[in-house]
């Protein structure tokens, strides 16, 4: 089991805005995670990602509980993730972006990168390669001295994934990657998603464009005021009554 | 060469390179976003560390400076374990505050003498200059006296340091470390959640400024043979702040524009006599409100090496310059 949630809360003083959720990720598998506005997918991600600390219940992640670790441990664990507003470094290139996702996994110290050791300049070697690999994986390998913030929106999407995967996650958070993307662009993002499984990489889904939902997850978890109302594969969500009822309302008899 | 080896202009050159040294610290700190201006106290600690180890226990003047950058970057480490919490105006302002702390302590404290400050430091220019004489040559050479060999040997150290601190800093910019120092510049919680522990690199820089600044302060000790508290007021960690205002802070040779040219406007407007800080004034206002982002930005130094090389310029042709940081 690569995550496991059980009965997390977290509460904002009297605002309760997630409670006693519990779900799983197994290795390889995409989980969606849906949901009206409002209903605590992104303080899920914070959650697990250790920018919030979970008011009680418990995150585990490969036997091994996440509570304590402060966002950077868990990123060197191996869970990365996107934002839902992008947050690149605007003023340095694609590919600085990609290797400066790489941070935890290169060794070079101060003084090697200031006299240039042998092993230092290998590595920066290795990683630029890596990270032109991830550009061209994503689909922006002619970027790569362009400025991210320079880069269009769809670019600076794919721009994030793959400065995520340069931590070489085994569990990956997409918060709204088709947020503000076009019909071909989400066909496009879909396929990248299916890549990212094919690596072997467990990944959890907040979206809200049903068709990639759909198509791209094993299984789907919904939220709903914080609570989760129903979990499973998308053929049954898509007809589950509470699901209907969350994002449509109730029909009046 | 007689008028450019005159003392006015010896002195003169070693302000200027004693200033960039200090440009450098605060561009360290604010390499990872933070602003500092605690750098005129860590000046301080340095100085009077180095002034009074040479002067009170007789340590020589090599071992003095380095040991009082390391005093500089003991307090960092006190003060910077709490403040490097703090962010943008917050740490600007408990920086300030540490800075007056350590100028109202060296001002109470019987060893450094209060108020009338540490006089009679050994000089870095008699030492250097003992040294030639060794060499024999005691009386000079070439119509060059043996002090003002001294001075130029001054010089020359001030400017090996300089080198140095330079090239550390643009090796710096382009390896890991400055990788996760720019990144935590951008984006700080992105940075974080990329995997870098900001807090250990924002403390990182925060010593090296600290380390920096303190090795000025030492050098300028034994340079000016007198120190006082004064040299280290609020309007010191004002001056260190507007060399990197000034220069621009995006890369290393903006805040040592700042202070090479901060240092030098002041002499070249003598002849203006009580216009001089008017004049100055202005011009500091009028950068401000014609180039913000400081005077050298990386799309500076990208149009003076397409220059340079003669080559056309590399960030206008898709239209994308490099965007800095105000």
């Amino acid at each position: 089991m690569t995550l496991l949630l059980e009965q997390v809360t977290k509460q904002f003083g009297g605002l309760a805005a997630l409670t006693d959720v519990g779900f799983t990720v197994n290795p390889g598998e995409i989980v969606g995670v849906i949901g009206p506005n409002g209903a605590g997918k992104t303080t899920l991600f914070n959650l697990i990602t250790g920018v919030l600390a979970p008011s009680s219940g418990r995150i585990m992640y490969q036997k091994q509980s996440l509570v304590e670790f402060k966002p950077h441990k868990i990123t060197e664990l191996g869970i990365a993730r996107t934002f839902q507003n992008i947050r690149l470094f605007e003023h340095l290139t694609a590919l600085e972006n990609v290797v400066i996702g790489a941070h935890c996994r290169m060794k070079a110290g101060l003084w090697q990168g200031i006299w240039r050791t042998a092993t230092q300049r290998q590595e920066e070697k290795n990683f630029r390669e890596k990270a032109r690999e991830l550009l061209n994986l994503v689909g922006i390998g002619e970027d790569e001295l362009s400025l991210a913030g320079a880069l269009p929106y769809g670019k600076q999407r794919r721009l994030e994934i793959a400065r995520a995967l340069a931590s070489q996650p085994n569990l990956l958070l997409l918060d709204e990657p088709a947020a503000g993307m076009n019909e071909s662009e989400t066909d496009d993002l879909q396929i990248l998603i299916k890549k990212i499984q094919e690596l072997g990489k467990a990944v959890i889904l907040i979206e809200h464009d049903m068709g990639l939902v759909m198509n791209s997850c094993d299984r789907l978890v919904v939220l709903n005021f914080g609570k989760k109302i129903a979990e499973g594969i998308p053929k049954i969500i898509q007809d589950h009554p509470a699901v209907i009822e969350a994002y449509l309302g109730r029909e009046e008899d | 060469m007689e008028f450019l080896l005159n003392p006015y202009y010896m002195q003169l050159i070693t302000f200027i390179i004693i200033n960039a040294i200090l440009g450098i610290s605060i561009y360290l700190t604010l390499s990872t976003g933070q602003l500092s201006l605690g750098n005129a106290g860590f000046m301080s600690v340095g100085a009077y560390t180095s002034a009074l180890l040479t002067l009170k226990a007789g340590v020589p003047l090599y071992a003095a400076v380095p040991l009082g950058g390391a005093a500089a970057c003991l307090l960092a480490a006190i003060i910077g374990i709490p403040t490097t919490r703090l962010r943008g105006i917050y740490l600007a302002i408990a920086t300030l505050g540490f800075g007056e702390v350590v100028r109202v302590i060296i001002l109470n404290l019987k060893i450094t003498n209060g108020a009338l400050g540490l006089s009679s430091i050994p000089s870095m220019g008699v030492m250097l200059s003992k040294g030639i004489a060794a060499f024999g040559l005691a009386g000079g050479i070439g119509g060059i006296s043996i002090r003002q060999l001294g001075s130029i040997a001054v010089i020359l150290v001030l400017a090996l340091i300089l080198w140095f601190l330079i090239f550390f800093a643009l090796r710096l910019s382009t390896s890991r470390l400055g990788r996760a120092f720019a990144a935590i510049k951008a984006d700080e919680h992105a940075a974080e959640v990329s995997g870098i522990d900001t807090r250990y690199y924002k403390l990182l820089a925060f010593f090296m400024g600290a380390f920096v600044a303190g090795i000025a302060g030492g050098l300028a000790a034994h340079i000016t043979f007198y120190i006082g508290p004064k040299d280290f007021a609020y309007h010191r960690a004002v001056e260190i702040l507007l060399f990197a205002v000034l220069g621009g802070s995006d890369v290393v040779w903006g805040p040592i524009f700042g202070a090479v040219l901060l240092t030098v406007l002041p002499e070249v407007l003598r002849f203006a006599t009580e216009y001089r800080e008017m004049i100055y004034g202005a011009i500091l206002v009028l950068m401000m409100a014609f180039r913000p982002q400081g005077l050298i930005s990386e799309s500076t130094l990208a149009l003076w090496r397409a220059k340079l090389t003669r080559q056309p310029k590399i960030a206008d042709q898709d239209g994308v310059t490099r965007r800095t940081t105000p």
